[in-house]
């Protein structure tokens, strides 16, 4: 299945391991949580980075600790319209504060993209004809948002502000729309 | 009395993509909003066959159907459930009252 | 045009509208190009409004919180006419359905749409719906604060979620700011209804769970006060945990309603309060700024001082037994002395419930303009109302209702009948309910009997999917097929006032359709006869119980 990153296609450097696979002593791994929470130790001791495989009824909260030492971590669509993945991944970026790659695999469309970037999803692997054009596109699709997400992007209500907040994750609004003043808004 | 849902005789339908409309695949594999022209399959083998053709010729269409359908001695077709009587021929009330267009 | 005291809409809503029609536009013709398959485009059009009925497919617009301007009803009439056949539905949710729309038109539609602020997102799919409200909302004399500035703080948050795009099923929120609940709240999957605590502080209570369908349930109070400004922080992580939560491995229990139901109100409470507790505070709490400055939008329309006495509509009440019975039942208190709130029944005798032709939505928003400061209100009854009519133009406004056949003084009555469209246009129904509709209301045509009959509210839905709400129909009517036969189940008691929200019970075997009329009929004998003093149908049925109704009916059919 082809990789997408937003800067296009890209090589998938990651092995793909299923439970009863012998882990290789080096590269990048991906492994079930199951795996993770079994041989942890093991795991991170080995040569080479380690990436977690999430199933979209797991617990993320499961990787609280160990956010700083994974790569990958990988959330499933067992079909497009299962939207769990999205909850998920907002929890992992926001809550959690996971930096490393993360991965959409399964039923992978384009028109989920806007949506998915939102959530701080930044790899897609899909086979849909038309998907990396649809990437490209995908985040200036929409000029305007309503909602704080994990895109690092200010939602409308604060750009209507006179004294819009800026806050570190979120980037002054379009040109003209901040000042440089920062206000604190009772957060 | 309960009729024969299951019907012996069987019309192809489905609703025609770009205007939702109903359709009805003829004998010559063309879609036609014309229920009399449907080609009708007479047993439950050739339901499965003209399925087998509707999916063929399934482009521009969405959701397929067999519609049982029953023939009067003179040909002309009729679908056995309400439903299927709706389909074909439309709403069983006026749409918009003659008063309702009056104002202007 | 005058202008308008309800949102209006900015650069930024405008920008976010047309940039959303192109993408629809784009998904449209990927789709009739075969790019994309029905299964992959289905969600696509279900969450820009569009659905597939039995003969076209059909255009669900939101009227958010119920609120329209004169122009944007003109509009929708000019729609109509162009995409359509030249009338539309209004429906239980204070959405307006285009029953014959084509696809290859159906981006125009929405742009069209979109030149007078309004639009078809999220009216349909596993997503947050169109937020609903009181349709007196801003007019009402019982009013604590105006429920549509929290809809649209709602609306915009809702809108194009990242998060809450694909939920295990749809979700539907109703918000009012009256202690008589008009927006049926405790039947939605999150009602919230604003309050005045001992603290003199206002806050909603927010109740989860509720919903009528399959597995009809009044929804449980998931916390009693909730600071306003803590509103978006406490939805979010209640559709998180339904997001991550509710089931998906069957159409028929993955409504919040069953999550509460299985999980139990605690546990729910417990979860939502976990995931509300890392939130509060945060990004989503919302300034006094935003908050006054939607407010202010909604800021109550300057109504000049007029006479709350009238010698002339003194005189025609004399005169006219039908306009006395006309302000009885379709003309309500408003905040303002010498104004009244006005509905225009949609159900004139024999009519589809809920449905306006193009010249009839031209027709309201004419009157509108003259006598209620061009707004109209869409009534989950299915109805229209004229929020700001002054008492001395209310013979003008009976009048020209008339024209339209809008003024039958029918509101609250026998012939107010909530219908579904049934199996005349969708795809889901069992059995048809307009025509039903029609034959009751040609039954009970005469005013002054419906009168005389008092407060009854029939509501017919053609399959359990109940868009017609009959669990809530004090005589609720369900149709089913039997055999390719269709039969109505009748049920009694059902109910949405405030703190008496109730579910119906049936009464018995399916009537056959040619039975119906009789059936109610003997329904309304039975309670003409047993009534007491002051008592409306549904509190007789409640003192006497089932068994005289059923008797009675059984004996009839």
């Amino acid at each position: 299945m082809p990789l997408f990153r937003e800067t296009g296609v890209v090589d998938d450097v990651w092995t793909k391991l299923a439970d009863d696979q012998t882990v290789p002593a080096d590269g990048p791994v991906l492994v079930s949580l199951t795996r993770w929470r079994g041989a942890r130790a093991a795991l991170l001791a080995r040569r080479g980075p380690i990436g977690v495989a999430l199933a979209n009824s797991d617990a993320v909260e499961s990787l609280a600790g160990d956010v700083s030492r994974l790569d990958l971590v990988a959330l499933h669509f067992p079909k497009f319209s299962d939207g769990r993945a999205y909850s998920q991944a907002r929890l992992l970026r926001g809550r959690m504060g996971y930096g490393g790659e993360l991965r959409a695999t399964g039923s992978v469309l384009r028109d989920q993209l806007p949506f998915m970037l939102r959530c701080g999803f930044d790899a897609f692997e899909s086979d849909q004809p038309g998907f990396a054009d649809a990437l490209a596109g995908a985040r200036t699709l929409f000029s305007v948002v309503y909602q704080p997400a994990e895109d690092g992007r200010t939602p409308v209500s604060f750009l209507r502000l006179s004294s819009p907040v800026i806050r570190g994750r979120w980037p002054a609004g379009p040109e003209g729309e901040s000042s440089s003043e920062v206000t604190n808004y009772n957060y | 009395m309960a009729k024969n849902l299951a019907g012996d005789l069987l019309v192809a339908s489905a609703n025609r993509l770009v205007d939702g409309v109903v359709v009805y695949l003829d004998d010559a594999g063309q879609w036609t909003t014309e229920l009399q022209r449907a080609a009708v399959a007479r047993d439950k083998r050739g339901g499965e066959i003209l399925l087998e053709r509707a999916r063929a010729e399934g482009f521009g269409v969405v959701d397929l159907l067999l519609v049982a359908v029953t023939e009067d001695v003179e040909g002309v077709l009729e679908p056995v459930s309400l439903r299927e009587k709706i389909r074909a021929s439309g709403l069983t009330f006026d749409a918009i009252a003659a008063e309702a267009v009056r104002y202007a | 045009m005058p202008d308008t005291y309800f949102y209006r809409y900015d650069r930024y809503d405008r920008a976010l509208l047309s940039e959303r029609i192109a993408q629809f536009r784009d998904q449209v013709r990927r789709r009739l190009a075969g790019e994309l398959t029905e299964e992959q485009f289905k969600p696509l059009r279900l969450t820009n409004g569009l659905y597939l009925q039995l003969h076209a497919y059909m255009l669900r617009i939101a009227i958010p919180y119920g609120t329209l301007s004169s122009r944007q009803l003109r509009k929708l009439a000019e729609i109509a006419r162009k995409y359509d056949r030249g009338y539309g539905h209004f429906t239980t949710r204070q959405n307006l359905q285009l029953n014959w729309i084509k696809l290859e038109d159906a981006p125009d539609a929405v742009a069209a749409l979109a030149e007078v602020d309004m639009h078809s997102i999220q009216t349909s799919g596993n997503v947050i719906r169109n937020v609903t409200a009181d349709h007196f909302a801003g007019a009402a004399i019982d009013e604590i604060e105006d429920p549509r500035i929290w809809c649209e703080i709602v609306r915009q948050w809702s809108t194009l979620h990242p998060e809450f795009s694909f939920l295990p099923r749809k979700f539907k929120i109703a918000i009012t700011g009256s202690p008589n609940d008009r927006a049926a709240v405790r039947v939605h999957d999150i009602g919230l209804r604003l309050w005045c605590n001992e603290r003199r502080k206002v806050g909603f209570e927010v109740i989860v769970g509720g919903g009528l369908g399959r597995t009809p349930m009044i929804g449980k109070t998931l916390r009693e006060f909730l600071p306003k400004d803590e509103l978006l922080a406490y939805l979010e992580a209640t559709l998180r945990v339904y997001n991550r939560y509710g089931r998906r491995d069957n159409l028929y229990k993955s409504r919040i309603k069953i999550l509460v139901h299985e999980i139990g109100v605690e546990k729910m409470r417990e979860d939502v309060e976990a995931e509300y507790a890392e939130m509060k505070d945060g990004a989503l709490k919302l300034p006094a700024e935003t908050i006054e400055a939607i407010a202010r939008q909604f800021a109550p329309p300057p109504l000049p001082h007029r006479p709350a006495a009238v010698a002339e509509v003194e005189a025609l009440k004399l005169s006219e037994p039908n306009f006395a019975l006309w302000l009885k039942s379709n003309v309500a208190s408003h905040r303002m002395a010498g104004y009244r709130i006005v509905t225009a029944s949609l159900k004139p005798a024999g009519a589809p419930p809920g449905d306006a032709s193009a010249a009839q939505m031209e027709g309201v928003a004419d009157i509108a303009d003259s006598y209620s400061q061009g707004e109209i209100r869409v009534s989950h009854e299915q109805n229209l109302v004229l929020p700001h009519v002054a008492v001395e133009d209310l013979p003008a406004v009976w009048r020209a209702l008339g024209q339209l056949g809008f003024a039958e003084a029918n509101l609250g009555k026998i012939t107010d009948i909530i219908a579904c469209p049934g199996l005349d246009y969708c795809a889901l129904a069992n059995a048809r309910s307009i025509p039903v509709a029609q034959r009751l209301s040609r039954h009970f045509a005469e005013i002054a009997r419906q009168h005389d009959i008092g407060d009854l509210k029939i509501k017919i839905s053609g399959c359990i999917n109940a868009c017609g709400h009959h669990h809530v129909g004090h005589i609720g009517i369900l149709g089913v097929d039997k055999n390719g036969v269709e039969l109505y189940q009748l049920s009694l008691g059902g109910d949405v006032d405030f703190g008496k929200t109730a579910l119906g019970t049936i009464l018995g075997p399916a009537v056959a359709a040619d039975k119906v009329v009789e059936a109610v009929d003997s329904l309304v004998a039975t309670y003409l006869e047993n009534r007491g003093e002051g008592e409306r149908f549904v509190d007789t049925f409640r003192r006497i119980g089932l068994q005289p109704f059923k008797e009675r009916v059984y004996a009839a059919v």
